[in-house]
């Protein structure tokens, strides 16, 4: 069974279609790249799978488990999405930290309220407590930031504050981890301790969805690339089959505008 | 000079009086205008219609129209108009109309600087909460309501020092606050008359307690210039 199945998603803003029949299914502990030219739908896609968009069709599955089924948007209420939507973890790409929280506290904060709110956590608060903290520490470890735990967001270079960005999205263990255009608002020179612990990611197995414009990230971290263009699925296979040997005219242009930069 | 220094101590113990009015109609105005401000704004950028649109011509009237026109309709339509006299004619009454015009008028105020602030904060910090899986109300409380703070505290250290000098307006339905009991030396009061520098005087008071209250908002931006 596959972890993620997307089936017919489809979204459109007015009259523009921005998502048209999209499917796509991903297996667990691989990796997925989008890529494709801007206003291709790409960010819609992810933003869907975020709940931060709600689809007008189509059904998102994850673990077999109908998460998401347009026949019945609008039934579903504020705090079942609340629930269903941490099946995914969404990295920005602006990071989006929370300036008045430290780094630590950053990471810790979402999974505190979600602990607080369930009822055993009266009687093993300074255990739960202290399990977030030493979570948050070791993913802040693995990021390479144990340095920086007690800096407020804004001491951060934008690698500092996207690996921190990462570590909070990975301290809720989401079943996927999808990524917006992660580098697209650093430096050059920073996007390379990124794209590192993304890697590292893939790796581990960590399931991911990845909208880039790093083609050759895309190529070495993928297992299978999706090019977008249009609201439609232009080309899908894995790295190799797309970047070597695309079939479609479309993709050949995309990737050549690439190579010639 | 020996008449200034025998007036000294009657005017000061009169100006204080008449300051403790002032900062009276200062501090109720402040405590019930914060809240009904944020009432105000919530109430502006409601997804119900009327509701918007009963802020949004409330806030008009009140900011497009002067405060003392304000509060002498406040404070006399009822009796004058409505026969109906809410305030009574003590200085109880007059304050009550006062501390009621200004509550309206402030919170208007109020209102439009707290949509700036909520306004101010980019969407992206309520949409990294809703993927966090939290609720719209923690996201408010835990995430938004400090930025929102720390961003209208500049025009709202303004807007509070403005209403320290505003509540002189409530002159006008003679409350005896600060400039009123300045200007009875004048007319006479207590065997001092055509005195004007008690009125004059009364400025310094203005001064020194907008002073503190500059002193006060200063330590508080500092406090929340930890975080940018």
């Amino acid at each position: 069974m596959h972890l993620l199945e997307v089936k017919q998603l489809r979204k459109s803003f007015g009259k523009i279609d921005v998502l048209k029949d999209i499917s796509f299914s991903l297996d667990r502990g691989k990796t997925l790249a989008l890529i494709g030219s801007s206003g291709s739908g790409k960010t819609t896609l992810l933003r869907c799978l975020n709940f931060l968009e709600t689809a007008d069709g189509g059904s998102i599955l994850v673990n077999g488990e109908t998460v998401f089924d347009a026949a019945q948007k609008g039934s579903i209420s504020e705090e079942v999405i609340r629930q269903r939507r941490l099946h995914f973890g969404l990295v920005f790409q602006q990071f989006h930290l929370f300036p008045q929280y430290t780094v630590l506290e950053n990471v810790k904060l979402a999974g505190q309220l979600l602990a607080r709110a369930k009822p055993d956590y009266r009687g093993h608060a300074a255990q739960i407590e202290r399990e977030l903290d030493d979570t948050a520490r070791s993913l802040l470890d693995k990021m390479g930031l144990s340095e920086r735990v007690d800096a407020y967001p804004y001491m951060l270079s934008g690698g500092q504050s996207q690996r921190v960005a990462i570590a909070r999205a990975l301290a809720l263990q989401p079943d996927v981890l999808c990524f917006d255009e992660p580098t697209s608002a650093l430096d050059p020179e920073l996007t390379g301790e990124v794209l590192k612990v993304i890697r590292e990611l893939a790796c581990q197995n960590t399931t991911m969805v990845i909208v880039t414009h790093e083609m050759g990230f895309a190529r070495d971290v993928s297992d299978y690339v999706i090019f977008m263009d249009q609201g439609v699925i232009c080309e899908e296979g894995t790295p190799d089959d797309v970047f070597n040997h695309p079939r479609q005219e479309r993709t050949r242009l995309f990737l050549r505008h690439y190579y010639e930069q | 000079m020996q008449l200034f220094l025998e007036q000294l101590p009657v005017v000061f113990q009169s100006l204080n009086i008449g300051f403790l009015q002032t900062l009276k109609l200062f501090i109720v105005t402040l405590i019930s205008a914060l809240p009904l401000g944020l009432l105000i704004c919530f109430g502006s950028i409601s997804k119900l219609k009327p509701i918007r649109w009963f802020c949004h011509t409330l806030i008009w009237i009140i900011r497009g129209s002067p405060l003392m026109i304000q509060l002498l309709i406040v404070y006399y339509f009822p009796g004058l108009v409505l026969h109906t006299p809410l305030w009574g004619g003590g200085e109880s009454g007059r304050f009550m109309a006062a501390a009621l015009a200004f509550s309206i008028n402030y919170g208007c105020y109020f209102a439009e600087i707290y949509r700036g602030g909520i306004q101010s904060i980019p969407i992206g910090q309520e949409e990294a909460g809703l993927v966090l899986g939290m609720t719209r109300r923690q996201i408010f409380w835990k995430i938004k309501l400090l930025q929102m703070i720390k961003a209208i505290l500049p025009p709202m250290s303004n807007e509070i020092i403005t209403l320290v000098k505003d509540t002189s307006l409530a002159r006008i339905i003679a409350l005896q606050e600060i400039i009123w009991a300045g200007q009875a030396f004048m007319k006479g009061s207590q065997n001092i008359s055509g005195a004007i520098w008690p009125l004059f005087f009364t400025g310094v008071y203005y001064l020194v307690w907008n002073g503190c209250l500059t002193l006060f908002f200063r330590w508080l931006e500092k406090k929340l210039s930890y975080f940018r």
